[in-house]
């Protein structure tokens, strides 16, 4: 391709032709103090709070503390370039993130600029970064669910579209990976998925658009990346914009998906904004909005009615607890605003039990009115079946004597939580869920050696595939296990269970 | 008042915090308005006489600024001070508003506060400063016209502070408090490239065909 350069001068001459100079009017102040990623102004008489204010070299920021002798500016860039003495502008406008299609599959900072080298992002429209979120009368109650593919969450916290999930847990227990596996299982279906990485290392980011990429979810997702490295106030405006983003896509009436990593990065990165604006420090130091800063933010997921176009916009925020201490400030906070929490251990995470899912205090609010109903069929008991399991398994270390009963039943919460293990990236559809955890409860995998039971259900669920696919079909297609479906899977894994039998090792009755 | 003044009307330093001068306005006000009160002598006497103290004896007595400014100085012997060398020469109401300052522990707002005041009695005569900046230093004629033309549209009567920025071309930059009058050809220019750019960016992305041969050589 080759450009004709008289084209381009004939347009540009048009332009300088046409051009008549506006008096530029504006309001302005001059800059006091800088620092930190705050500057402190005097003038800007009529600067409104949230008003995006105009530094000489470009920047913008945004006005966050009124005052009666000066204006307290967070500076959203590069704020080591602007000295005392500057001239700030205001401008009028509310800061704005570019939303629509051309954003997925791209890597973009909180304020919508492009990160990963891909050229300019050309969307013409643009939403407000903070927006109301929507009230009662919009909204409709979560009733269709959003699959996670893990096996764990699915079964017992369940999550619905429009719902808020917390996922909490101390560092390195897997709490990016089970969000990560969410989004790797939307692929192929019709939600949109929002990474917002906030605080994060920029290795970490990279490294999770790296998988993102591999999958093939970059196709429907976006990434907003504020690295630890980047100013404290672009930390604190990333989830707002990443939940803009989502925003536009849900009023259209398509589903998102939105994943803040992680919410107590944004809380410090307040904090440190807070502080250095002088507002009062109160509990650990955090100002007193804390909170409105999060519920705020949260109160914009939801599932708008079915006039509005039936949209939703889950979020799953996540939370980084320290040594398993949940009853801090910023964990019980978020925990009171969520509609439930999946509560990852480290101590389940190092006996291998991956994903870390402490399932008795992980629970889901409203998602059981979203899970599909051969789930709800088949998992309806299976909380409370491993919650008698864990008790009985703590009476059973003190190596008293036990009835045959209580063994059986030992025997199968081995299994079940074995069954519960699942590798990471590798989701499953709902309808495998189901037939694996029919299987366990129902105690097909009874005779299965426990070291073996990953490889007994991975064995089944290529039987189920390879020569039973109807029933796989069948509950696939309803989301239902009615009885005559159900006796079909009763035979079927009866069959598969005497196969297994004839080529595998069992463990003998005792 | 000349029209260069060497006091300056805007914050431009952290130094001159503005919660002082939020105090500063308050004592000025007060000044002024004991100064205008009835028997008074009048604000103008008043102001010269307090500029006097700030120009003639502050500044030329360093000495006695220093112990006037001092915290380590009680404050009876500065009022003992100001007993014996301002009130024989000074007018009862600038003695008696030293005195109020120095049992306030203010004193060293004075300089502030007579540039508070004088701003204050400008506006109270229906004047106000307001800054004029221009590529090339201003005519005495195009001084009067452009003051004249600002006090037509202004509803107070303008009182001009020039200042020259080669920086601007040429065209001119008026401010009037905190909202500024923008016509200089560096902001024009600016204006121009900035809309140069967004067109040829949105003109080369919506159509790149256009700007390439039909060849394709």
């Amino acid at each position: 391709m080759k450009f004709k350069a008289d084209e381009i001068a004939s347009v540009l001459q048009k332009e300088i032709e046409d051009f008549k100079g506006q008096l530029a009017t504006s309001e302005v102040g001059q800059v006091l103090e800088v620092g930190d990623g705050i500057a402190r102004c005097y003038g800007l008489s009529t600067a409104m709070a949230g008003e995006m204010v105009e530094f000489p070299n470009g920047v913008n920021g945004l006005v966050f503390n009124l005052e009666e002798s000066s204006v307290g500016v967070i500076i959203l860039g590069d704020y080591l370039e602007i000295a005392e003495g500057d001239e700030v502008k205001t401008t009028g406008r509310l800061l704005s993130v570019p939303v629509g299609e051309a954003l997925i599959g791209r890597v973009v900072d909180p304020l919508g600029n492009p990160l990963d080298g891909k050229g300019p992002i050309m969307t013409k429209e643009r939403r407000p970064v903070e927006a109301i979120a929507p009230g009662v009368a919009e909204r409709q109650p979560v009733k269709q669910p959003l699959q996670t593919g893990i096996k764990a969450i699915d079964a017992m916290t369940p999550i619905g579209r429009g719902q808020r999930e917390l996922i909490i847990g101390d560092r390195k227990t897997g709490k990016t990976a089970v969000a990560l596996d969410t989004i790797l299982n939307q692929k192929g279906g019709d939600v949109i998925c929002i990474y917002v990485a906030c605080g994060q290392r920029a290795s970490a980011t990279a490294g999770v658009v790296e998988v993102l990429r591999e999958h093939g979810a970059l196709d429907y997702s976006i990434v907003v990346s504020a690295t630890a490295s980047d100013p404290a106030p672009l930390q604190y405006v990333a989830p707002y914009a990443g939940a803009a983003m989502a925003e536009h896509f849900m009023w259209q009436g398509k589903h998102t998906l939105v994943i803040y990593d992680d919410l107590s990065k944004q809380a410090q990165a307040y904090r440190q904004l807070s502080l250095l604006m002088r507002r009062p420090p109160g509990r650990e130091a955090y100002p007193g909005d804390v909170f409105y800063c999060h519920s705020r933010l949260l109160e914009r997921a939801c599932k708008l009615n079915s006039q509005l176009g039936g949209g939703s916009m889950t979020a799953l925020p996540i939370i980084e607890t320290l040594e398993g201490e949940v009853s801090a400030y910023i964990p019980t906070n978020v925990i009171s605003i969520t509609d439930g929490q999946i509560y990852l251990e480290p101590s389940l995470f190092f006996s291998g039990v991956r994903p870390a899912i402490n399932v008795g205090i992980s629970v889901s609010r409203v998602g059981g009115n979203a899970q599909t109903k051969a789930m709800k069929r088949v998992a309806g008991s299976l909380r409370l079946d491993l919650a008698a399991f864990r008790e009985l398994e703590a009476f059973a270390q003190l190596g008293t004597e036990l009835d045959k009963a209580t063994q059986r039943q030992l025997d199968r919460g081995y299994r079940m939580v074995e069954l519960l293990k699942q590798p990471q990236y590798e989701p499953r559809a709902v309808a495998d869920q189901v037939i694996a955890i029919f299987a366990g409860t129902q105690g097909y995998f009874d005779k299965v050696a426990i070291k073996d039971v990953a490889r007994a259900e991975k064995d089944l669920m290529e039987f189920m595939k390879d020569r039973k696919s109807a029933i796989r079909n069948t509950i696939a297609d309803t989301g239902a296990l009615d009885d005559a479906t159900m006796a079909e899977l009763r035979t079927a894994l009866e069959e598969f269970a005497k196969a297994w039998a004839d080529s595998h090792e069992l463990v003998e009755a005792k | 008042m000349a029209d260069q003044s060497p006091q300056k009307s805007l914050v431009t330093s952290v130094m001159e915090n503005p919660s002082s001068l939020a105090v500063a306005r308050t004592y000025s006000d007060a000044l002024l308005n004991a100064a205008g009160a009835a028997g008074g002598p009048g604000a103008d006497a008043v102001l010269e006489e307090l500029g006097s103290f700030v120009d003639d004896v502050l500044a030329k007595l360093p000495d006695l600024k220093d112990v006037f400014f001092s915290r380590v100085i009680g404050r009876e012997e500065k009022i003992r001070l100001i007993d014996q060398v301002i009130a024989p020469r000074g007018t009862p109401i600038v003695t008696s508003f030293l005195r109020v300052l120095v049992r306030h522990d203010r004193l060293e707002l004075v300089p502030l506060i007579l540039r508070e005041a004088r701003l204050r009695q400008e506006i109270r005569s229906g004047k106000q400063r307001v800054q004029i900046k221009t590529a090339l230093p201003l005519s005495d004629q195009a001084k009067d016209q452009l003051r004249k033309r600002l006090a037509e549209s202004l509803p107070f009567d303008p009182i001009l502070e020039t200042q020259v920025d080669p920086s601007l071309i040429g065209g001119i930059v008026i401010r009037v408090a905190d909202t500024v009058y923008d016509s200089s050809l560096a902001t024009r220019v600016a204006q121009l490239r900035e809309r140069i750019r967004q067109r040829s960016l949105h003109e080369i992305q919506s159509g790149r065909d256009r700007f390439s041969s039909a060849e394709g050589n």
